[in-house]
C-alpha cells in the first residue's frame, strides 16, 4: 500500500478509537454492557442538539399525547415523564406549561400543599416564560392558562397567613 | 543499449533511457553472477525486501503506534472496583498534564524524538498531519499512565507526585541519549508501579468486612487505609495497569526518532 494511504487509514484509525475512548470517560459506563446503553443515549442527544441547531427541533407528539392522558388521569408523575420525554431539550412552552402545572395539581392539598413540589412548578414556570413571555394554554381543562395565573397560585399556595388557618378552606377546589 | 521496461512495484520503469537511469544499471545475469538483487535507478536502490522494510516501517508508525499509544490512554484510567466489580474511568489530574509535557520536553531534549524528523514544512501535509496524531496519541498516553501510576488521593498522592517531579525534573537537565532515558523511564516506571500496586496495594484493608471486624482481623491495613485514604480496587487494576506500562514503553521502543526514510 502506498505510503500517503497508509497514513490516512491510520489517521482514520486513531480518530474512531481517541473519539471511543473520550466517549467512554465522559459517559464513564460501570460495565461493559452498559456501554451499548450509554452509546444509545449518547446518539439520541447528539441527534436532539443537532436538530435545535438546525431548527428543526420538533416535540415529539406520541409522547406528548400520552403525558397529556396520564395528566388529565391525575397520574403525575408518568405526565412529567412524558413530557420530559416529549420535549428532552425543555425547548416547547405547551410541554413546560404541563409540566408545571402537574406539579401544581400534585402538590395542591385541601388541608396543605406540598411546598417541594410548589418551588419545582415554580422552577418549571421560569422556563416557559423564557421560551414564550406571552403563553397561553389553549387547553380548556387548565383553570390557570397562563404563567402569571398559575405563579400568583402558587405563591398563594407557599405563603402562610391568616386565612389558611378558615375551616372552611377544605371546600375550595382544585384548579 | 536498448530501451527495455521494467515492472517494480507496479511502477513501469524504462531502462536504458538516460532520461530515467542516472545511475548504474546492473543487468539480470550479472546481478545473479555478483548476488546483488537490486537495481540502481536514479542513484537509489529499489529491491523488494527494501520496500518490504520500508512498508512494516509505515505499518508499525502509522496502524500499531497510535493503536498502542491509545490503548494505554485507554487502560490508565481505568479502575475496577473492589465493592462490586464495576468499571471506573477516572479523568487524569491536571498534574499528569503537566508531567506528560515534561515527559515530551525530555524526549525531545534526550534525543528520543528529533521534532524536525516528525513535523516540518519539507514534509507533505498528510505526513505532517499523520505525525502529529501520534505524538498526540504519545502525549495522551504519558498522561495517562501518570494517572495509572499516582496514587488517586490523599498523601500518597502528593509524595509519588513529588518523587516523579523531582525526577523529571533532574533528568530535563541531565545529558540523557534515547537509551539511557529508555532505560532510566523504564526504571522510573516500574518502581511507581511497584510503590502503587505492590506496596500501597498491600497494605489497603480488603473490601465487605464489617468495620468492626476489619479491626480486629486487619488492623494494621485498616489503620494504613484510613490513614492513608486509600481507595479500595480489585486486584485486577493492578494486572490492566501493568498491561499498560508494558504497552507504553513497547511503544517507546518502537517510536523512531524520525520519520524521515533514511536513504
Amino acid at each position: 500500500m502506498n505510503e500517503k494511504y497508509i497514513q490516512i487509514l491510520g489517521l482514520a484509525i486513531a480518530a474512531a478509537f481517541g473519539v471511543f475512548i473520550v466517549f467512554l470517560y465522559a459517559v464513564e459506563p460501570r460495565s461493559i454492557e452498559e456501554i451499548s446503553h450509554k452509546a444509545v443515549q449518547t446518539y439520541d442527544n447528539v441527534t436532539t442538539k443537532g436538530q435545535v441547531i438546525l431548527g428543526r427541533y420538533e416535540v415529539d407528539q406520541a409522547q406528548f399525547q400520552e403525558g397529556l392522558n396520564a395528566f388529565r388521569n391525575d397520574n403525575f408523575i408518568a405526565a412529567r415523564d412524558s413530557f420530559q420525554r416529549a420535549d428532552p431539550e425543555s425547548r416547547d412552552p405547551a410541554a413546560q406549561f404541563y409540566i408545571a402545572y402537574s406539579y401544581y395539581r400534585q402538590g395542591w392539598g385541601r388541608i396543605t400543599n406540598d411546598d417541594e413540589l410548589f418551588m419545582k412548578s415554580s422552577e418549571a414556570l421560569q422556563r416557559v416564560t423564557l421560551l414564550d413571555p406571552n403563553f397561553r394554554s389553549t387547553d380548556a381543562d387548565l383553570k390557570l392558562a397562563t404563567p402569571a395565573e398559575l405563579r400568583s397560585e402558587l405563591e398563594d399556595g407557599l405563603r402562610v397567613t391568616i386565612s389558611d388557618f378558615n375551616p372552611l378552606r377544605v371546600f375550595r377546589e382544585r384548579k | 543499449m536498448p530501451i527495455r521496461t521494467t515492472e517494480i512495484d507496479k511502477e513501469i520503469i524504462t531502462t536504458g533511457d538516460p532520461r530515467n537511469v542516472t545511475g548504474e544499471l546492473i543487468e539480470a545475469a550479472e546481478a545473479a553472477e555478483t548476488g546483488e538483487s537490486y537495481i540502481v535507478v536514479a542513484g537509489q536502490q529499489h529491491s523488494p525486501e527494501l520496500k518490504t522494510t520500508s512498508h512494516q516501517r509505515h505499518y508499525v508508525r502509522y496502524f500499531l503506534l497510535p493503536i498502542i499509544f491509545l490503548t494505554v490512554t485507554l487502560l490508565g484510567g481505568l479502575r475496577i472496583s473492589g465493592v462490586d466489580g464495576s468499571l471506573i474511568f477516572l479523568k487524569p489530574a491536571l498534574l499528569c498534564l503537566i508531567f506528560a509535557s515534561i515527559l515530551l520536553a525530555l524526549f525531545f531534549r534526550g534525543g528520543m524524538i528529533n521534532l524536525s524528523g516528525w513535523i516540518d514544512e519539507s514534509l507533505s501535509t498528510i505526513k505532517n498531519v499523520a505525525n502529529g496524531t501520534i505524538l498526540l496519541t504519545l502525549f495522551a498516553a504519558s498522561t495517562q499512565l501518570f494517572n495509572s501510576l499516582i496514587p488517586e488521593q490523599g498523601m500518597p498522592f502528593w509524595v509519588v507526585a513529588f518523587c516523579f517531579f523531582w525526577t523529571l525534573w533532574n533528568n530535563l537537565f541531565a545529558d540523557l541519549d534515547p537509551v539511557k532515558l529508555l532505560r532510566s523511564l523504564g526504571g522510573l516506571f516500574g518502581l511507581a508501579f511497584v510503590a502503587k500496586y505492590l506496596v500501597l496495594a498491600n497494605l489497603t484493608a480488603p473490601v465487605g468486612q464489617s468495620w468492626l471486624r476489619a479491626i480486629i482481623e486487619n488492623p494494621a491495613q485498616q489503620t494504613f487505609t484510613w490513614l492513608l485514604d486509600l481507595p479500595q480496587f480489585a486486584a485486577a487494576t493492578g494486572y490492566i495497569q501493568f498491561f499498560a506500562v508494558m504497552l507504553y514503553l513497547l511503544g517507546l521502543y518502537l517510536l523512531p526518532a524520525t520519520t524521515r526514510d533514511q536513504k
